[in-house]
């Protein structure tokens, strides 16, 4: 019987569990792909208050408990929670009677649980890396480092294709587990402009005053506060950005580094200057990348950049570290300002540069907001996923498997 | 070889060949990996772990299980899906067991050998309390447990609250041995629609 296509979906994160872009853009991918006509499964982990089935615009949405065994270590939780992930996805494509045909898995996290059922249902697996060990720790330096490393080597080697959100990616993907070019494919992570243009007309004045003063420029850094994004550069640029122009900097999201990051910020004194916000909801960040008179994405590893894109989609001129993903995003001096990855003096030339000069700033965030309405479209990029699935199922169909 | 196991499932499955049970052995080997037939007519796959670094017992065995799973499913696709159980000897493996249940309606026995309760008496580590969730999975999701004891039918039934009916003594030191164990292959190849 011929059904329409359908994907089942594994990622440990999914709204309103956010924990980093795999969340997101996997929402984001399923909701357009069910606009295009493919029927998408998501298995993800629960989260508090959420129902453990849903359907959310068409995407069938099922949640698994995944605190059901308790684990010595992070590692090892990944393993127990991709036991009971399997368990339950097995179940339900078990209930379906054969109509899905396709697996896809995002990152390591749920590499066990594709591989799995890739064998046990014979359908083929694809995979989208989104980062890898190597590039979040810079080399492999520990055991759980090494182990994840060659998890993701196992993933890549049982997936039938590997995505990539950049080109970048695709290089790197391809160096670290020494995969074959025509393994690899390039999509790029999408971003959602629609949600800016809500807030468009709405007057922010008295938004603003809650984070700066009238006279201070607005420099925000939105991600984790992890070694890989390199906020400590950025907090390290501060004094040098001072120097010139007066600045508040808004720090967004939160993670290990930050009791260091605020020790540095206090032996600089500069306090009053530094405001580390954590987690803030989606409301406030909106408004926020809105206010911003520059966004920064300082990172020393980027698969993509995703942050570099809402900034630009919210019409928030972008100074970026020229490495990884965030190099194909930024053209320098057109869509943004580019600066040296690791180098404090030049990250804070490129704050002050765009902070100086209106006319250049309103230049960039012009053609920036034009580069993502054309390439980061999440239309576009559903249709180059169908496309893929369409592809592996053409050469699947010849296999012994079909 | 790491305990007995070894040789009491290598006497067991020369048995189940002689009574005309099809049987097929899903085991570990770190280098001699593949496919053997013994002279017994017992098939051997053994799989190796693709992934070569550890923490732990526990990482090593979680994904062990995957290569134990897809060895699974193969023999299940080769033999035209005509399985009718898994027989899983203690934790080690109750996760492949687990999902090849779920997935594809094998039902399995879990065979106990030891538990962690025992080995490890006064053990609340995270270590010891995830292996023991793993016990209690592989209980909850059995349709018959089989123990070579009364006296482990009753710790198994006092440690994880498992209904006594569920749980059969067969001793390899009775002459009932295999007959017992036939038995109560047939009562669980059933299906899982007979539950």
């Amino acid at each position: 019987m011929k059904h329409e296509l359908s994907v089942m979906m594994f990622t440990w994160e999914f709204p309103p569990r956010v924990i980093g872009g795999i969340s997101p853009h996997v929402f984001f991918l399923s909701k357009s792909l069910a606009k295009n006509g493919v029927k998408v499964y998501v298995i993800t982990c629960d989260f508090p208050g959420t129902p453990a089935h849903e359907v959310i615009d068409g995407v069938d949405v099922y949640r698994i408990d995944s605190y059901k065994n308790p684990a010595p270590d992070f590692a090892t939780w990944v393993y127990l929670m991709n036991l009971n992930m399997q368990k339950e996805a097995a179940a339900i494509v078990n209930k379906l009677a054969d109509k899905i045909d396709v697996f896809h898995a995002h990152d390591w996290l749920v590499a066990t649980a594709g591989i799995g059922l890739k064998h046990v249902f014979r359908k083929p697996l694809l995979v989208t890396m989104h980062s890898t060990e190597m590039g979040r720790r810079d080399g492999l330096h520990t055991n759980t480092e090494k182990m994840i490393h060659e998890t993701e080597a196992w993933l890549t080697y049982e997936a039938w294709k590997v995505i990539c959100c950049s080109d970048y990616m695709v290089s790197h993907v391809r160096w670290a587990f020494g995969l074959p070019e025509d393994k690899l494919v390039m999509v790029p992570n999408g971003v959602n402009s629609h949600v800016y243009e809500g807030i468009e007309k709405e007057d922010l004045k008295s938004f603003r005053a809650k984070f700066a003063l009238p006279e201070e420029k607005i420099v925000l850094y939105v991600g984790r506060l992890v070694y890989e994004k390199g906020i400590h550069i950025l907090i390290n640029a501060v004094p040098k950005v001072l120097e010139k122009v007066d600045a508040k900097f808004i720090i967004v999201g939160s993670g290990y580094m930050k009791e260091q990051l605020l020790n540095i910020v206090r032996s600089m004194r500069s306090e009053y200057k530094v405001l580390f916000l954590g987690f803030v909801d989606d409301e406030t960040l909106l408004r926020l990348q809105k206010c911003a008179d520059v966004s920064v994405v300082p990172s020393l590893f980027e698969p993509f950049g995703i942050v570099a894109l809402e900034a630009m989609a919210a019409k928030s001129p972008v100074v970026v570290s020229d490495t990884g993903g965030l190099s194909e995003i930024v053209d320098h001096d057109l869509t943004g300002v580019k600066a040296y990855p690791n180098n404090p003096d030049s990250l804070a030339w490129g704050i002050t540069k765009i902070l100086l000069d209106e006319n250049h700033k309103s230049h960039i965030r012009e053609n920036a907001y034009r580069k993502v309405r054309e390439k980061y479209d999440w239309e576009k990029i559903a249709q180059q996923t169908k496309q893929i699935y369409e592809a592996v199922l053409g050469e699947y169909s010849k296999s012994f498997w079909a | 070889m790491v305990g007995q196991l070894a040789e009491y499932i290598n006497a067991l499955s020369t048995q189940l060949v002689k009574n005309k049970v099809e049987t097929h052995i899903v085991t570990y080997h770190d280098f001699l990996t593949g496919a053997v037939e013994e002279a017994s007519g017992v098939k051997i796959v053994r799989v190796a772990n693709p992934v070569r670094t550890h923490i732990s017992v526990l990482t090593w065995d979680l994904t062990l299980n995957q290569e134990v799973e897809r060895a699974a499913a193969s023999i299940y696709y080769q033999a035209n899906k005509q399985i009718d159980l898994i027989d899983v000897y203690d934790w080690h493996f109750i996760p492949a067991a687990v999902t090849l249940k779920n997935a594809l309606d094998i039902p399995f026995v879990y065979s106990v050998e030891s538990l962690e309760d025992h080995r490890s008496p006064t053990a609340d580590t995270p270590y010891s309390m995830s292996i023991k969730s793993i016990e209690w999975l592989g209980f909850y999701e059995a349709k018959k447990v089989s123990v070579k004891s009364e006296w482990m039918r009753n710790e198994v039934a006092r440690i994880y609250n498992v209904p006594k009916e569920k749980i059969e003594v067969i001793s390899p030191n009775t002459n009932s041995w295999v007959k017992d164990l036939l038995e109560l292959y047939k009562t669980v190849a059933g299906g899982l629609s007979s539950q």
